[in-house]
């Protein structure tokens, strides 16, 4: 599993983190049970602050991606789903170019219904 | 390769067993049912074997380590193990031919002393069949694929981690443990603590962790978290990706031998990291250009 952050993005350091891991998932190089390094580890080998590798993983926690447990660090959860995780990966591109182009909630959904067959 | 030197190291290898098998043709009629096998320094012996038991050992021992020479003797970069399958065959038919002169000598009272040297002769014998064999051969190893470093920009940071597992290395030392404890407990209680060697391994060997980083390379036991091999990015000047054939690198597990040392779980894709002191660390990897092509990019950029 290759880690990269790019620190002059615009995109934030945590966010790049967390996407590395959604990214692992779907092509399959980080497959349920696997071990994500120790934050601190992970925080000294990118040379970035702990915490910011702290918020990716609970972000990633919170997707119900990776488990985290004191003592045994961070885990791909059993029932991380790289199907799915596709979806919310389109959704996301999807969601952030329609803000690029201005468009409001309700506008995203009606293009979401009549891109129904 | 070089046909005839390496025709002469087998045939040299085989030479000790064709001794052995020899002389005890020729004097297994004048030796007794049971002869002299062990000595404790130059006093008269205190270890006994049947005669024909023992010659079978030795032969055997002989013809294995003929066996393994062919094998040696056919690849490349394995010129120390050939010379070490010289040295047991040599060694082992200089075994047989002390003690069954000592024995034939004075069938009454067996003394070693001089005799030794048999012995000795026979573990040279190893030097002589590595300078038969000469250097090893050059370019018969597929060059090495060199890997691209990866388009690392100058504001980007990477690093690369994966966790290897060893069922097989696992169940080979529990198996191992288990035999060590029911010897252990039929009442050679003295190897008690010979348990300690597989549980070691398995700590260490089960689970490793290999990191790629602006540190360098790192082997972690994954069960212990304890780096158990680390080379420092500093110490590197070049990686490959290759194919790892486990009997150039001494076979399966943690692997050292002269100039090189490896974790071989299996056979296929590897590492190999060359370093700064000549030697080199090879890690058996699903994956090994990702880790390589980061390593060279870093690398690249250190320099």
């Amino acid at each position: 599993m290759l880690f990269r952050v790019d620190v002059a993005a615009a995109e934030p350091l945590a966010d790049q983190i967390a996407a590395q891991v959604r990214g692992g998932i779907l092509r399959g190089d980080l497959a349920p049970g696997e071990r994500l390094p120790a934050a601190r580890e992970l925080a000294d080998v990118l040379d970035v602050n702990l915490h910011t590798v702290l918020r990716a993983y609970a972000k990633l926690r919170d997707e119900e991606l990776i488990e985290l447990r004191r003592g045994r660090g961070a885990v791909i959860r059993a029932d991380a789903d790289a199907a799915r995780l596709r979806l919310v990966e389109l959704a996301r591109q999807f969601v952030g170019e329609a803000r690029r182009q201005g468009l409001a909630d309700a506008e995203m959904l009606a293009i979401v219904r009549e891109a129904q067959p | 390769m070089n046909r005839p030197r390496t025709l002469a190291a087998i045939v040299l290898t085989w030479l000790p067993a064709a001794v052995t098998a020899a002389t005890w043709a020729s004097w297994s009629d004048r030796l007794p049912g049971r002869m002299a096998t062990h000595w404790s320094g130059t006093g008269p012996a205190d270890g006994f074997s049947s005669s024909s038991g023992f010659g079978a050992a030795m032969l055997i021992t002989g013809v294995v380590a003929g066996v393994a020479g062919i094998v040696a003797a056919g690849r490349a970069g394995q010129r120390f193990w050939l010379g070490l399958a010289g040295a047991v065959a040599g060694s082992t038919a200089g075994i047989w031919v002390c003690t069954a002169t000592a024995t034939l000598d004075n069938p009454a009272d067996p003394r070693l002393g001089w005799r030794l040297l048999y012995f000795v002769a026979g573990l040279a014998w190893g030097a002589v069949v590595a300078l038969a064999a000469g250097p090893s051969p050059a370019g018969v190893q597929p060059p090495p694929e060199t890997v691209a470093p990866l388009d690392l920009a100058p504001t980007e940071r990477a690093a690369w981690s994966t966790t290897l597992r060893a069922p097989a290395l696992l169940a080979s030392m529990a198996v191992a443990a288990i035999v060590v404890v029911v010897v252990a407990a039929v009442g050679q209680a003295p190897i008690w603590p010979v348990v300690v060697v597989p549980l070691a391994a398995a700590l260490v060997f089960g689970r490793v962790r290999v990191t790629a980083d602006r540190r360098g390379l790192r082997l972690t036991a994954g069960l212990l978290n304890l780096p158990f091999k680390t080379i420092p990015l500093a110490e590197i000047t070049g990686v490959e990706a290759t194919e790892i054939e486990p009997l150039e690198w001494g076979g399966w597990g943690y692997r050292v031998t002269p100039g090189r040392a490896a974790l071989v779980l299996r056979r296929g894709p590897g590492l190999v990291v060359h370093q700064s002191n000549g030697r080199r660390f090879a890690v058996t990897l699903d994956d090994p250009r990702t880790p390589g092509a980061l390593l060279s990019a870093l690398l690249a950029r250190s320099a």
